[in-house]
């Protein structure tokens, strides 16, 4: 902490001796260059990487991860530079998908967004130190965030629930199958809680109307586009798949349904909105321009009940990266 | 000896110069970066742009809006053909976190092409702009304060800080005056 490395959690020493068995185990040349991360435009090297790995607790076999999860957010279409520095309480989530979710002990079951013990928060923490101690991202000073957000501690890392979900894996759908990393601008996470719904278009009605609030950075008036996720359970996400086995049908219901008339919103917003050419002919304005901007993916415990909402953050655009392992 | 390696990365080369003065602005071809989130900086800009106008200059306009994606690419293209056909860039608006780090980046894209640059910024995100422009390499970038908070005032008061600041903008720019101009001749 007096070096200022740190996040206020006692960290492990970057012994020269554990950073060497980290890239041992890691299989990566420690000074390969990965990306150039902002704010501090500074080279994100394999060792620095391993470095702050070893300071979270992290084991060397998550270097790939690390590595595909960092080139993925150094991607000029997710932004870091602005998200880095925002006034938003935004992080960047990873959802891991392929068969290293197993391997790396990534949850994505119970309690998969916060709370569960495993290895995904040793990873999440290496990232979010990755992000001080490379890039620079630091309160006050080149971070402006208004409120942070708890997963700028650890990070928000978890998996989809591939073996549960009635639809392909979102990665996959994405373009990259098997082990894949894709990293999300999430302004935290929220709750949507629906206890009387039964059928599909019950439970899809909820999440979608849920989404839609004046707030959500999708309905920012200096948005052209944006981008939002729901994360569904694997209970309600069977009862939807049978009525929808399409996973496009589900992000089109979604997209249809999350939207706000117009004039909901204060007269001020309704030109800049306008001007977006964001209002559609029905007098409504949907929270993202797209079907295809619904992300959609299975995860979460059996106890139904609850879905969850990651809203997106400015124009930040969604990245998915192989992980590639030797 | 047990030897600790140090997490942190750092960038080691800096230009503390400020670039080049904006001299005379008579003839001159100005471009004004504005964007999607801020009414003040139209209401600011619109009234400089009227004196840089009376002074002689031809001035145009760019509104940075999605910066990610095609949208954003195409983004870049455009600016960069403004910056060639421009003498000198006004940039702004940093009034929050990442509008603030496109300021700067935009700033340091004209400063980089060698024209007559200054970075607007309000007084709460001067900290925060300074930072980016030394972590991007050029700790001399000119500056332009205005006061903050500046977007949720009316748009007579806005007009009002704008012609109040319009002379310390054009020192900041390194704007030589008629007077001075004349002298010279």
């Amino acid at each position: 902490m007096a070096q200022g490395w740190g996040d206020g959690l006692p960290l492990i020493p970057p012994t020269q001796q554990r950073v060497q068995d980290f890239l041992i185990a890691g299989g990566r040349f420690p000074d390969e260059l990965i990306a150039v991360l902002p704010p501090l435009r500074a080279e994100c090297t394999v060792e620095k990487i391993a470095i702050n790995a070893v300071m979270a607790g992290c084991t060397g076999d998550a270097m790939p991860l690390l590595c595909a999860a960092i080139e993925a957010m150094a991607d000029p279409r997710f932004d870091l530079a602005g998200l880095n520095a925002t006034t938003g309480s935004v992080v960047p989530a990873m959802i891991v998908n392929g068969s290293i979710r197993n391997r790396l002990d990534i949850p994505c079951q119970a309690g998969c967004l916060g709370g569960v013990a495993g290895r995904a928060v040793a990873i999440g923490r290496a990232i979010r130190l990755i992000m001080r101690n490379v890039a620079g991202q630091s309160i006050g000073s080149t971070s402006q965030s208004v409120y942070g957000t708890p997963g700028r501690v650890a990070g928000i890392v978890f998996g989809e629930w591939e073996e549960r979900s009635p639809w392909a894996p979102l990665a996959e759908r994405r373009g990259v199958g098997g082990d894949a990393v894709t990293v999300y601008g999430a302004m935290g996470t929220a709750n949507i809680c629906d206890v009387v719904a039964n059928s599909a278009d019950g439970f899809l009605d909820m999440i979608a109307k849920s989404m839609a609030y004046p707030g959500a950075n999708g309905f920012l008036p200096s948005s052209a586009f944006a981008e939002t996720l729901c994360v569904i359970n694997p209970i309600w996400a069977e009862v939807i798949a049978k009525a929808y086995p399409r996973i496009e049908d589900v992000q089109a219901y979604i997209w249809d349904r999350c939207a706000l008339p117009i004039d909901w919103f204060r007269p001020e917003y309704r030109d800049p909105i306008g001007n977006l050419g964001r209002i559609k002919p029905d007098g409504r304005v949907h929270l993202v321009p797209t079907p295809d901007d619904v992300l959609v993916m299975v995860a979460g415990g059996e106890g139904g009940l609850h879905a969850a909402m990651l809203h997106s953050w400015g124009t930040c655009l969604t990245v998915t990266r192989p992980v590639e392992t030797a | 000896m047990t030897i600790i390696l140090d997490p942190t990365a750092s960038l080691v080369h800096d230009l503390a110069e400020p670039g080049p003065d904006a001299g005379v602005l008579r003839g001159k071809k100005i471009a004004i970066r504005i964007d999607m989130l801020w009414r003040s900086w139209d209401w600011v800009s619109e009234i400089w742009a009227e004196g840089l106008r009376a002074e002689g200059a031809e001035v145009t306009f760019w509104r940075s809006c999605g910066r990610t994606g095609r949208e954003g690419e195409q983004a870049e293209r455009d600016y960069g053909a403004l910056l060639a056909q421009s003498d000198m860039a006004i940039v702004g608006l940093g009034n929050c976190g990442s509008c603030t780090s496109w300021t700067i980046a935009d700033a340091l894209t004209a400063a980089a092409a060698g024209i007559p640059t200054i970075a607007v910024a309000t007084a709460h995100f001067e900290g925060l702009a300074h930072n980016l422009a030394k972590r991007g390499g050029r700790s001399g970038l000119r500056f332009h304060i205005l006061p903050y908070p500046l977007d949720i005032l009316p748009k007579e008061q806005v007009h009002d800080i704008a012609r109040n600041h319009y002379r310390s903008f054009l020192r900041n720019f390194g704007v030589r005056s008629r007077l001075a101009e004349q002298s010279a001749a």
